[in-house]
């Protein structure tokens, strides 16, 4: 069917990066001039009538013609470059295949080792990675395993990453939006020690060989095989690095007698399991002072509740119940949550009874200040239009506290980081926009 | 070089760098024929609910109701939100419902 798609100025070269990922060589773009949000209605008008009319009547009644970027198509040889370790690097860094770090040379040898580790066809289509509409496969997973520095036996936690990320469920396509989000790994399982993830001091901190390659190998692979680079389709308007991996200390888990967040989302323990998520923000929770749960669990709830600000917009609004925070607790500060007899569930339901914010300023996010929720409607007509639990409109008083999460259970709880010190770190969420995938990590019977 | 040299990434002393892209997994798709004028024709407006579609909508629908003749639109919430919670299931449900509502062309947005 004839279609033309409205794009402000700023975006175009993102529409010509999609198009060929859609299987379109030119899918018709009408230009909307600068940025909406930023335009009277007056100019909107004025811009509109003089420049997008146009555009879309001609898009709609004359042949489209290719203008998207053309599909980078695999060498007959599958060989990028030949040459020293610098020159490779050289051809790599002008093809944007690199983070601007040196990579390390993926020849087939290196590539070989890693394929070795899994028992899996090395030309399996894991999945059709959006933008590129490229194929994930173990090959390609392997390949840039090698240039972020992986070691071989990581094989199989890179496999259950581009799984995650293959799953509709995660959302990649979105992995470009301009608030600039970055996904986190989160580790469960014996690989962790038995791979050598870092789970104490520094958990977030690079300098762990396998934390930072595997999280490395993840950034790599959105560019590489989805294909967000900037100024096509990572329109990331800041963003920030990669994330190191995070993985959880589950003997710490099992002395308190929580279950790893593994558990929580429906594994066994013991499974090995990897979660990705995508989080825009997130911030120390610093020098936590207290005994007991009820006098730590405000401060933990008001870190919560500092990193989110738009995001709720995936609590309420247009993507409703989507908004899963996550909040990591040092083993000491986990201790003295369950040593007042608490369960995780009954952490999770704490918070979700004291992470809270009135009910105006929750509407200014995800209306007034931000523009997601058009007419700027309140929480009760949301509420009555089903887009929010009817928990957030229990009163019409704009001073009424609301949740940050649609259930208790949305908040996500992982214990990690250095065992004796009194912090907790809290991430806002990116929503459906990375919703938290998790996947079984396939180990080679040994 | 022997193959076993290429197998080793060893190219007369060289490394030997294999391309770290994914093949393409996506049927292209040929543009849809275009009409010569919108005359008599039923537009849809598809809005992903964001980026001020309520304004540009209208003022789209009145330049092209006034430029062709017995030209018909088909509103937004006609269709559902194409980005957010429903997004999936308003997309898999579209072509169906372009069909009923005999929809000849399509305005998307916004893309910003």
């Amino acid at each position: 069917m004839p279609s033309v798609s409205l794009v402000c100025d700023g975006f175009i070269g993102q529409a010509r990066a999609l198009s060929r990922g859609l299987g379109f060589a030119g899918l018709p773009a009408a230009r909307i001039v600068g940025h909406v949000d930023a335009q009277s209605a007056e100019e909107i008008t004025h811009n509109l009538k003089s420049v997008t009319v146009d555009e879309v009547i001609h898009h709609l009644t004359m042949a489209p013609t290719p203008v998207g970027d053309a599909a980078e198509e695999a060498p007959a040889d599958g060989i990028a470059a030949r040459g020293t370790f610098d020159e490779v690097n050289r051809v790599f860094q002008e093809r944007q295949w690199s983070d601007g770090l040196p990579i390390v040379p993926p020849t087939a040898e290196k590539v070989a080792a890693f394929l070795a580790c899994i028992d899996d066809d090395p030309d399996r289509v894991i999945g059709v990675l959006q933008p590129s509409g490229s194929c994930a496969t173990p090959r390609n997973v392997a390949i840039n395993g090698v240039m972020a520095n992986c070691r071989p036996e990581y094989m199989p936690v890179l496999v259950a990453i581009a799984e995650a990320l293959a799953d509709p469920g995660y959302g990649v396509e979105h992995s470009g939006d301009t608030t600039g989000g970055e996904a986190l790994i989160i580790l469960n399982g014996p690989v962790v020690g038995t791979l050598g993830f870092n789970c104490e001091g520094g958990a977030l901190r690079d300098g762990y060989q396998a934390n930072t390659s595997v999280g490395r190998f993840l950034r790599l692979y959105l560019r590489n095989v989805a294909r967000f680079l900037p100024g096509g389709a990572d329109k990331a308007t800041f963003g920030n690095t990669w994330r190191v991996v995070l993985a959880e200390n589950e003997a710490a888990c099992e002395a308190l007698g929580w279950p790893p967040l593994s558990a929580d989302l429906g594994f066994e323990a013991g499974d090995s399991v990897v979660t990705i998520s995508r989080f825009t923000s997130g911030g120390v929770v610093g020098s936590i002072f207290g005994g007991s749960a009820e006098a730590i669990l405000p401060y933990l709830a008001d870190g919560l509740v500092r990193q989110v600000s738009w995001e709720l917009g995936f609590t309420v609004g247009f993507a409703p119940g989507t908004y899963r925070p996550l909040l990591v607790l040092s083993p000491l500060v986990a201790n003295t949550l369950a040593k007042s007899g608490l369960s995780k569930r009954a952490v999770q339901e704490a918070l979700f009874g004291q992470a809270r914010l009135p009910a105006h300023k929750m509407e200014a996010y995800i209306g007034a200040w931000s523009n997601l929720v058009p007419g700027r409607q309140t929480l009760r007509q949301l509420v009555e239009a089903g887009q929010a639990e009817p928990h957030f409109a229990e009163s019409d008083d704009p001073e009424r506290l609301v949740p940050i999460v649609a259930r208790p259970e949305d908040i996500l709880l992982v214990v990690s980081g250095d065992p004796l010190r009194s912090n907790a770190y809290a991430f806002a969420s990116n929503g459906m926009h990375g919703f938290p995938t998790s996947k079984r990590i396939r180990l080679m019977p040994k | 070089m022997d193959a076993n040299d290429r197998t080793q990434g060893i190219d007369d002393g060289a490394l030997v760098a294999l391309w770290p892209g994914g093949a393409n997994g996506v049927a292209a798709i040929d543009p849809a024929r275009r009409p010569d004028t919108l005359d008599g024709k039923r537009i849809g407006f598809l809005w992903d609910y964001v980026f001020r579609g309520e304004e540009i909508f209208p003022v789209l629908q009145e330049a092209i109701d006034g430029a062709f003749e017995d030209v018909r639109f088909v509103g937004y919430d006609a269709f559902g939100s194409v980005f957010g919670g429903d997004e999936h299931a308003v997309l898999s449900r579209l072509p169906a419902r372009l069909k009923e509502l005999e929809v000849d062309a399509v305005i998307t947005g916004i893309g910003c």
